[in-house]
């Protein structure tokens, strides 16, 4: 086992604060992995080693010095290809941009450098975080590392494969229907989507303004709690971004004492056709929950009719403007499946999508209301089915009905985008194929930290987020 | 294929110039019509904000009481 590219985030920092490991060593031992495994998952689009041999060195003389250092000091990142850096490549997963080098940094990329992080390559994604499942068409698909002929889900494709196969410690994703949720899960990572607002997009790719999220993808809910305290926060560079104070730090609210708090497991929608394998995961999942404390509460959910209405119209109409110019020039450099769901979007009348928009402050008033007065989270299936191939959901080359599968997978995460609440996945399980189950808990706006804090006593009496897929020991060098 | 599809298509090319560009693009485009049909069935069960509040207000309404 490559012990160093095993670490948790939180362990590797530590690693090189004490001095256990350098930053040059985390390095290395996650590019033992991913040599190792990435030709077959695809989940690395492009590397530059020599900037991350640069940023490990100055990390190091850093801690030699005895420098105070940040609370990621020294740990070695790659994002989803759509965070942009001053002139370093993002691809944001298209041919379109194959070569784009954009003029502005992210402000979470310059959150995570001043808390003493580096990057040293760009993650497959969809194209323009444009579908559930890992497909691209100009990259090639990613693979899940669990079992290759598999999705792994998206849009966040390579952010769920490389940090599940132990070459990267944690990604940023984003989320606008599901797309950090969705690989977390399908890849036995933990992933969080904060709260509409809670972080900024400054610097992000958009794809459509009223929904899209950036979060964490790692190892454990922890590890998302150090990131979230490091990126939430008011941006004078995104208006949109909450002013919402941020607490000192997510991590003291995992306290693992889950007494009094009550969970709610939806009795509509959330396990409509749900397979049983993950129907048995998230139940064995909610008995853990139980054991610490935690009281379950099996309750209807309100305005889920609106909420499905609404929410499917405004990534569409959002979508539409900013891809016209490329959707009348250049149609075919997308893949079938992205231009295909986009051109929709031309047809919807700025009326529904104003009514979308308008109701959804009075939609969520009428959620909380009824739903936080009678529990504190809720937790579903982040994904109702057993995972689907690459082949099964491939709309670009199946038979007609495809893109029902492939629109299946994000039918438990994206009515938590529209009602703009912050949602974890954590693993729970295996389906039949070895595929990983994500454990999905929503909880009210702003209340990250409670769903960290459940997420991680969850993670306390679990090993599911330490399991690596086979092909990590079959493949990966020693250390 | 229905009477919907063509005038989708022809409205789309109307106002934005562009051709449906596969045939994904034309069965998704046809869907429109459960589109409509679920705002039908939504007329008159929820009001509209009454004043440019916009989400943000929504979600401070609702957090967790501190």
């Amino acid at each position: 086992m490559n012990r160093l590219a095993n670490l948790s985030l939180i362990g590797a920092a530590d690693a090189v604060r004490k001095q256990e490991a350098t930053s040059r060593e985390l390095l290395h031992a996650c590019w033992k992995n991913l040599d190792a495994v990435n030709p077959q998952v695809n989940a690395v689009i492009w590397q530059d080693r020599e900037a991350g041999e640069r940023a490990a060195e100055v990390a190091d003389k850093a801690v030699k010095a005895g420098r105070r250092v940040g609370p990621l000091h020294g740990v070695p990142m790659m994002h989803k290809d759509m965070y942009y850096d001053v002139g370093r490549l993002s691809t944001c997963g298209s041919a379109l941009r194959r070569e784009h080098r954009p003029s502005i940094t992210a402000t979470v990329v310059e959150r995570l450098s001043a808390a003493g992080a580096y990057t040293f390559g760009g993650l497959n994604m969809a194209e323009f975080a444009q579908n559930p499942t890992g497909h691209n068409k100009t990259f090639g698909d990613c693979h899940n590392p669990w079992n290759l002929p598999y999705v792994t889900g998206g849009s966040s494709s390579g952010s769920g494969a490389s940090v599940a196969a132990r070459f990267n410690y944690m990604a940023l994703g984003s989320d606008t229907g599901g797309s950090i949720r969705i690989p977390a899960s399908a890849c036995g990572v933990t992933g969080l989507k904060p709260t509409q607002t809670r972080v900024s997009r400054h610097g992000v790719m958009p794809l459509s303004f009223s929904l899209d999220n950036v979060g964490p993808l790692a190892r454990t809910a922890r590890d998302c709690a150090r990131v979230l305290t490091v990126i939430a926060g008011h941006d004078p560079k995104d208006p949109t971004s909450s002013r919402e104070p941020v607490p000192g730090s997510y991590e003291t609210f995992m306290d693992n004492d889950l007494r009094g708090q009550r969970i709610g497991v939806p009795t509509n929608v959330f396990f409509d056709d749900a397979d049983e394998a993950v129907v048995a995961a998230v139940d064995a999942a909610l008995e853990v929950l139980k054991a610490r404390g935690a009281t379950i509460i099996r309750l209807h959910l309100p305005v889920m009719d609106a909420v499905a209405a609404y929410g499917g119209i405004i990534s569409r109409a959002e979508a539409a403007p900013i891809h016209a110019q490329w959707m009348r020039s250049d149609p075919q450099a997308y893949g079938a499946h992205i231009s295909g769901r986009m051109y929709p979007g031309y047809a919807i009348p700025a009326a529904y999508y104003i009514e979308a928009l308008s109701c959804r402050g009075p939609v969520l008033k009428a959620f909380a209301a009824e739903v936080f007065s009678q529990v504190d989270v809720l937790a579903t299936p982040t994904i109702r089915t057993c995972l689907p191939t690459l082949a099964e959901t491939d709309i670009d080359h199946g038979p007609p009905g495809t893109e029902h599968r492939f629109m299946a997978l994000s039918a438990n995460t994206r009515p938590f985008n529209y009602l703009g609440l912050p949602a974890i996945s954590v693993p729970c399980g295996f389906d039949p194929n070895g595929c990983p189950i994500g454990l999905q808990i929503a909880g009210r706006p702003f209340a990250e930290g409670r769903i960290l804090k459940i997420a991680g006593a969850y993670q306390m009496d679990t090993k599911f987020h330490w399991a690596r897929p086979a092909i990590v020991d079959q493949t990966g060098a020693e250390a | 294929m229905s009477a919907f599809e063509p005038s989708v298509e022809a409205m789309i090319k109307l106002w934005h110039g562009i051709d449906p560009p596969n045939d994904p693009a034309r069965r998704l485009a046809a869907e429109l019509e459960q589109t409509i049909a679920a705002f039908e069935a939504l007329r008159g069960t929820l009001a509209f904000e009454d004043e440019p509040s916009g989400f943000e207000v929504a979600l401070q309404a609702t957090k967790e009481p501190a």
